[in-house]
């Protein structure tokens, strides 16, 4: 079936859009000074901007089309994978997340180092670059697939346009920008596919929105309603194998592994920010989004089921988004949410772009260098390395393109790089007797077991619970069980036949030391009595160090003592934290509502003349 | 009529095998004090977590009985 190119004003209003969050990226490029600004944002924002510009991350162009393809075919079980992420929150929050802030490493290969050898690090890198860049590859076909019908332009020459578009504001931006930049285009994005729900729900009660969502609902089957998909069948949707694919490894996965993700974490004030913003986002925000990407397909297969003649008879359901959208929305507003498609585009591929220069800094760029860089040479190498990665993901694109579907290609590449790195990270954080040759052997002894399971399908048949084997295309989701078994086979053999890591080389790695991380992170005693926050104005004072000085009054209220942790921030909370900054406790004066600070912290927290400040203490 | 494997057996299968994940977790995290029971906040969290875990199997069984009910 043909799509509708859409009109002249839809085609501006993308065009508006574009311009848009471009300007809005580099306006946000001017707050990044350093690496730690370009890649971690500073560790300096709020729970909710978090919250939100992760919404923009995990909501990527292919959500769009891939859910709403299954919400056409399968109803309400489309909505699975949004749904099945907490089981991991303990070990994500009270593990994983305080070692990553604590021990301050700047990408999952820098853990594998310190945790492993270089070794390991090597290959998590190589893995992970692998991962991320096909990912941006995945991204930009998507999109310019959608678009290239809008504008008549071809394919690969809208993948660059897609490509340069995105990298005018992550060059100058990096991360301050991305979480800025994000947070627009979550709300857009989250905006954009609740309108279509009710434009939907109107058009099938005929303007009427009441009617039309007992309509909805009377349409689907009793089938289409469960949120569940059928335990084993059909072999390409089926809820056991999407368990395992995506239910553990692709939870685990995209919480302990998506450098993305992990970075914004890392870009949270303090650890119980980022403990909000993830919990949040799972018991809030996933739900809404689930809706958000499955409408479409809902809305179509309602369509379908009560108003037979409006949608085409030959409708494939990869084409049920635009079809529906074409349907429901009029001009303008047609344009608008193909512009949340682009959103939904931009803010992974931002993400992933960003994390893979982190990566290539961090991992490649000065462990290769023997003298310690300059921050300006490396956020040089950091932009530059940012085109490089989308240049090498725009080469990639017509490999992806030379799968069935989008689906397909997403799928193979989850069930390819995911497993060994799962595992590796899983096995290195909660099991303290896991070593480094064990994890080496997770890497290529896994991924040679995993690969065999790709041509012997007979070795994945136990674990299938009941899967038909689709001849010529074997199984699918159910391999990533199968993936899992190997690899952690591989990781528990190696270990209990090697010698144990020693309790040095492991501390402060694993689950068993979180508690005593804060500790470790300060540099000193932990000062855990609360304290208030309190408003002050804000003085320079050039003490010749790099502490604050507070009244003794003011410290008192915050219960805090010289040399612990402070954060002083603009008072403005809707900022979301972006004017502030980390310091300790200086020794105090005597003038109450008063903050002593240094001209370069005045410029590194963006302090404005005239405004006020809060300080907490932070430990 | 829908048989049970397209009904309650995927319900039970998702919050039995996810519930051992969810369990293991979080008594690894109690047990190696990384969540500090002692520690009020902590306690809150602690609720958190299990609210979540029940907030979804809610959401998920709901759905399910209001589907059954045509």
């Amino acid at each position: 079936m043909e799509i509708s190119a859409g009109t002249g004003i839809d085609r501006i209003v993308i065009l508006v859009y574009f311009a848009l969050v471009m300007g809005f990226g580099a306006y946000f490029g001017r707050y990044s000074k350093s690496t730690s600004d370009y890649f971690f944002g500073g560790r300096r924002f709020s729970w909710w901007l978090i919250t939100i510009s992760i919404v923009a991350t995990g909501i990527g162009s292919h959500s769009f089309v891939k859910y709403s393809t299954k919400a056409y075919q399968y109803g309400f079980s489309s909505t699975m994978t949004y749904m099945n992420d907490w089981f991991f929150m303990p070990l994500f929050m009270f593990g994983w997340l305080p070692i990553i802030y604590y021990t301050k490493v700047r990408s999952i290969p820098e853990y594998f180092e310190k945790r492993f050898n270089k070794t390991a690090r090597y290959l998590a890198t190589t893995m992970t670059l692998l991962y991320m860049i096909g990912y941006i590859a995945i991204q930009l076909l998507t999109l310019a697939t959608a678009l290239y019908r809008i504008y008549n332009i071809p394919l690969m020459a809208t993948v660059i346009i897609i490509a340069i578009a995105t990298t005018i504001y992550m060059h100058f931006g990096g991360q301050t920008s991305v979480i800025f930049t994000d947070l627009f285009q979550g709300l857009i994005l989250l905006f954009a596919g609740l309108l279509l729900f009710v434009l939907g729900l109107q058009y099938i009660g005929e303007g009427q929105f009441s009617t039309g969502l007992s309509s909805f609902w009377s349409y689907l089957t009793p089938e289409e309603k469960l949120p569940l998909a059928h335990f084993n069948s059909p072999p390409n949707f089926n809820f056991v194998g999407i368990f395992w694919q995506d239910g553990i490894a692709g939870s685990i996965g995209f919480l302990f592994l998506n450098q993305g993700l992990i970075m914004r974490f890392m870009a949270a004030k303090n650890v119980n920010e980022g403990r909000k913003a993830a919990a949040f986002n799972v018991l809030l925000i996933l739900p809404i989004s689930a809706i958000v990407v499955s409408n479409a397909g809902w809305i179509g297969r309602a369509i379908a089921n009560g108003m037979p003649g409006i949608l085409p008879a030959g409708l494939q359901p990869n084409d049920v988004f635009v079809a529906v959208t074409n349907i429901v929305a009029s001009p303008g507003v047609f344009g608008f949410i193909i512009a949340a498609l682009c959103a939904a585009l931009m803010s992974t591929a931002d993400t992933l772009v960003n994390a893979s220069s982190a990566i290539v800094v961090n991992d490649i760029y000065r462990p290769l260098m023997k003298k310690e860089q300059s921050e300006k040479k490396q956020l040089e190498v950091a932009r530059y390395a940012s085109i490089g990665i989308k240049v090498i993901g725009v080469l990639l694109v017509p490999f992806f393109n030379s799968f069935e579907s989008i689906y397909e290609a997403h799928g193979w590449f989850h069930s390819t790089f995911t497993p060994p790195l799962v595992v590796a990270v899983f096995l290195g954080i909660f099991w303290k007797r896991f070593t480094t040759p064990a994890v080496i052997a997770t890497f290529t002894v896994g991924a040679f077991l995993m690969i065999l399971g790709q041509f012997k399908h007979e070795l994945i048949a136990p674990f299938s619970h009941g899967i038909e084997l689709r001849p010529g295309k074997g199984y699918s989701y159910i391999g990533a069980l199968y993936n899992i078994f190997v690899c952690a086979s591989v990781g528990v053999i190696v270990s209990l036949l090697t010698k144990p890591p020693s309790k040095d080389k492991v501390d402060g790695l694993t689950v068993y030391d979180v508690s005593k991380l804060k500790a470790s992170f300060k540099g000193g005693k932990v000062n855990d009595a609360k304290g208030k926050t309190v408003i002050v104005d804000w003085e320079i004072s050039d003490i010749g160090d790099d502490s604050i000085r507070f009244s003794k009054n003011d410290m008192l209220k915050m219960k805090a003592e010289v040399g612990d942790l402070v954060y002083l921030c603009d008072n403005r909370k809707w900022l979301g934290g972006l004017k502030s900054i980390h310091s300790v406790y200086g020794e105090p004066h005597d003038t109450d509502g008063v903050v002593m600070i240094t001209k370069n912290q005045q410029q590194s927290g963006l302090f404005d003349q005239n405004r006020k400040l809060f300080g907490e203490k932070e430990m | 009529m829908l048989d049970f494997s397209r009904t309650w057996l995927p319900f039970i299968y998702l919050y039995g095998v996810g519930g051992i994940a969810f369990l293991i977790g979080t008594i690894l995290i109690i047990k190696t004090n990384a969540l500090n029971l002692s520690s009020q906040s902590h306690k809150n969290w602690f609720i958190i977590l299990l609210f979540g875990f029940i907030y979804y199997a809610g959401i998920h069984a709901t759905f399910i009985l209001i589907a059954l009910r045509g």
